[in-house]
């Protein structure tokens, strides 16, 4: 039995072309990017293309989608990626309506959303657009070649604006000379490197935001990129020295987990040949690191974590599981499991004014694995 | 050299054959296929392979592993297209086999060969940006439609011979049970023997059946034999490994393995009831066709919906009384990927062997290829009328059907510097 002839190497074919981050090189005017954050921005574009997917598709109803992803990306995603997409938008949404409430333009209940490393995010148009005269302040904060793209989506698009309730004559918004941070009285975009956060000792680094509202921090596949000791800087500078210890605030992070079984490890070394570290992962690689993470970083009312598999099976209905499964014939059973176990999302707040008490019904996932 | 030959070798080489060259092929295909049965039936030795989706390289290392064609035998059970990128390249290779080598390839039917799936799984999108059109995926399309659904292995061995025996006086083989046959063997990609189970040597059909189990895969399996002695190149494989037959007391009776992609289907209780399916259309939604290429086993009784969508579950009950029913020791599918290549369930009745290692170049999984020996006991003449065992001879010992002997390969995603992956290998999609 002769082994059979190596293939030539000159005549294989790439894979299907990764689309490379549109935004990427648009602007490099903060001194400390380098190659590896340029690298985290363009972590943005797989987000954004993946939510176009799943829009496109009836995963998800997102008005906003089409206008924060560029064009010539779009991409049909697999179906397990598209039902991913679907349950961590669907369960932070949850997360954000119970922290929420009811709407209610009476100012004694306003509340405040800060999003770190939002990149395109959508959900701050989807939020405004339904909550208006806006009984929220909803800010986020990224590398400026992110925000910069993102002030240009909304300066040219209408649908936008109107979501926001402003409108690109109107006085109440101001956006910076580099057009790189916007400001309204609902809305705010502050360019900046998440770890000048740690180093920073004014409160005037992040204009705007009000210490004394209930708050909630949304880290979407963003702290995991920094440094561990980084991560928990950025984290104390919210719960330590930007709010006051009597201001409730919680946190809900969404991330990788268990890079140590054999789908875990594959992840890792992947992401790898692309540039991408995942370099919290291994700190928090459990859903109780996870639920012990929140602990110490001062959100001692309660703490929850479940991954996206348990998110899928315990908070979709029955009946709109049914209608999400007929999108698209699922075939990789066995693959999407292995997928959604090895993402979570973590839910923690500290609160001696029941601002979290939505989150308490939750259904979190027991277990120490 | 015929062009046919070229075409291997080319195909080989990872490089497309012409669209004329693939409208031919796919013509001689489908005039061989239409010939077969639904259920085709094979003769052991035979080397038994699960999913291999488009993972061309690794296609190559199966055969690297499992022994080049025409030497060994092999029946591919199905999905050899979509999600790897080389869906085109695998699939052709394997037809430009089949029409060269018929009587030592046979390729069942997945669910994957189906125009509605190709077109969500990517085989479609390939076949348009290598072919510049519709036309390759076409004919290929038309291939599937006369795949077969199954295959009936007749004439396999209850036991191995020890693996290198008779090859390297040497080795150290595992030290059997007393007066105990080799029941499974458990190979990395080496030839190393990293597992191996005996089963008590027949003497009365009466005393066997305490002695099935499952078997589990260890859990590493690269970490090499604690076993064996140095690691030689071991065995021939796909030549099958069969008893001599001198220490056995009784001729054992293998009961007939039948191969099919997905599993059982509530509409079908006999191997003739798949005979009786029209196959030569797209896969249905639902019915007996459907579910052969889409049903799961699960640890249930009866049967249970599937959340795939398609197919059903069914479980242990339903697998061990149509193994009964049809003089059946073993039904081997693929369908369902296991982390460790293969997995036996309900008292070995069933077994999933996946063949596409680290799937989807993100899952991290070792692939399997399972070895039926020949019954060196047949004299070479096996019984053509399968399913009859059972029911001809009533209530009586002949229902005992013995498992054959499993030889497993598990072998690990090619090295992409030996196997000439692209420098930059294909990234996987993840959540960012």
């Amino acid at each position: 039995m002769a082994a059979p002839r190596i293939p030539n190497l000159n005549t294989l074919r790439r894979g299907r072309g990764r689309g490379r981050g549109g935004l990427r090189g648009v602007d490099d005017n903060g001194t400390r990017t380098t190659g590896k954050d340029r690298v985290v921005q363009g972590t943005d574009n797989d987000a954004s293309v993946s939510r176009l997917s799943a829009v496109e598709l009836g995963y998800l109803d997102d008005p906003y989608a089409t206008a924060l992803t560029d064009p010539g990306n779009a991409t049909r995603r697999l179906p397990i990626i598209n039902r991913g997409t679907y349950v961590r938008t669907t369960a932070i949404d949850q997360l954000v309506a119970q922290f929420l409430g009811p709407y209610s333009p009476d100012a004694t209940h306003k509340k405040q959303i800060i999003s770190l490393g939002a990149g395109s995010d959508t959900r701050v148009f989807r939020l405004l657009a339904s909550r208006q005269p806006s009984d929220l302040v909803y800010h986020e904060l990224d590398f400026a070649v992110n925000t910069t793209a993102k002030i240009h989506a909304i300066r040219s698009t209408p649908r936008l604006q109107k979501a926001l309730g402003i409108d690109s004559s109107s006085q109440d918004v101001t956006v910076s000379e580099a057009g790189d941070s916007l400001h309204s009285s609902s809305y705010h975009i502050h360019p900046l490197d998440l770890r000048s956060l740690s180093s920073s000792t004014s409160p005037e680094i992040l204009p705007s935001v009000d210490t004394t509202l209930p708050t909630l921090l949304i880290s979407e596949c963003c702290l995991i990129y920094l440094l561990p000791t980084e991560a928990v800087e950025v984290v104390s500078f919210f719960t330590e020295r930007l709010f006051p210890p009597t201001t409730p605030l919680g946190l809900i992070l969404y991330e990788p987990i268990r890079p140590d079984d054999a789908f875990g490890r594959t992840m890792v070394s992947n992401l790898a040949t692309r540039g991408i570290q995942l370099q919290t992962l291994h700190k928090y690689a459990t859903l109780k690191a996870q639920r012990t993470r929140l602990h110490e970083q001062g959100f001692v009312s309660g703490q929850a974590v479940a991954d996206i598999e348990f998110l899928w099976e315990r908070w979709v209905g029955e009946q709109e599981k049914e209608r999400v499964s007929r999108l698209e014939m699922l075939d990789e059973m066995e693959e999407w499991q292995l997928l959604a176990r090895h993402y979570c999302i973590a839910w923690g707040w500290r609160d001696d004014a029941a601002a979290f008490q939505g989150w308490t019904m939750l259904q979190a996932q027991p277990g120490d694995v | 050299m015929s062009d046919l030959d070229r075409a291997i070798e080319q195909l080989r080489a990872c490089r497309l054959i012409p669209e004329s060259q693939v409208r031919e092929l796919c013509y001689k295909a489908r005039e061989l296929l239409i010939e077969e049965g639904n259920v085709v039936s094979v003769d052991a030795p035979v080397t038994i392979c699960g999913d291999i989706h488009g993972q061309f390289h690794d296609l190559m290392e199966l055969f690297r592993v499992g022994g080049d064609v025409p030497d060994t035998n092999y029946l591919f059970m199905g999905d050899f297209v979509d999600r790897g990128f080389y869906s085109l390249e695998s699939f052709l290779l394997l037809l430009c086999l089949k029409v060269r080598y018929p009587d030592r390839m046979t390729l069942i039917r997945g669910n994957h060969e189906s125009r509605q799936i190709t077109t969500v799984y990517g085989f479609y999108d390939e076949c348009i940006r290598k072919y510049g059109s519709a036309n390759v995926w076409r004919y290929c399309c038309e291939v599937f439609d006369y795949l077969a659904l199954g295959a009936i292995v007749l004439g396999a061995s209850s036991e191995l011979e020890p693996t290198g025996s008779g090859m390297n006086d040497t080795t150290q083989s595992t030290m059997p049970i007393d007066d105990g046959e080799l029941e499974t063997e458990v190979l990395n990609s080496r030839g190393e023997v990293t597992m191996s189970t005996y089963r008590q040597r027949q003497r009365a059909a009466s005393d066997i059946s305490t002695d099935t189990q499952n078997i589990s895969p260890p859990r590493d399996i690269s970490s090499g034999s604690t076993q064996t002695g140095p690691p030689i190149r071991n065995g021939v494989p796909g030549t099958g490994a069969s008893g001599d037959g001198n220490g056995s007391l009784a001729t054992s009776r293998t009961g007939a393995v039948l191969c099919v992609h997905g599993g059982l289907s509530p509409l079908i209780d006999s191997v003739d009831k798949i005979r009786l399916i029209d196959r030569k259309q797209e896969v249905p939604h639902e019915g007996a066709m459907c579910d052969l290429l889409w049903s799961d086993p699960d640890e249930i009784e009866g049967w249970g919906l599937s959340p795939r969508g398609a197919g059903f579950l069914f479980g242990g009950d339903i697998v061990k009384s149509f193994n009964h029913l049809n003089g059946l020791s073993l039904v081997a599918r693929a369908h369902q990927l296991v982390m460790e290549g293969y997995k036996e369930m309900f008292d070995g009745g069933i077994v999933t062997v996946w063949s596409a290692p680290n799937y989807c170049y993100r899952c991290g999984n070792v692939a399997a290829i399972l070895e039926l020996g020949e019954d060196a006991n047949n004299g070479g003449t096996v019984s053509r009328s399968n399913g009859e065992y059972g029911r001809s001879n009533g209530v009586g010992e002949l229902n005992t059907v013995v498992s054959p002997g499993r030889r497993y390969r598990v072998f690990e995603a090619a090295a992409q510097d030996t196997r000439g992956m692209p420098a930059k290998k294909p990234v996987a999609d993840y959540f960012l």
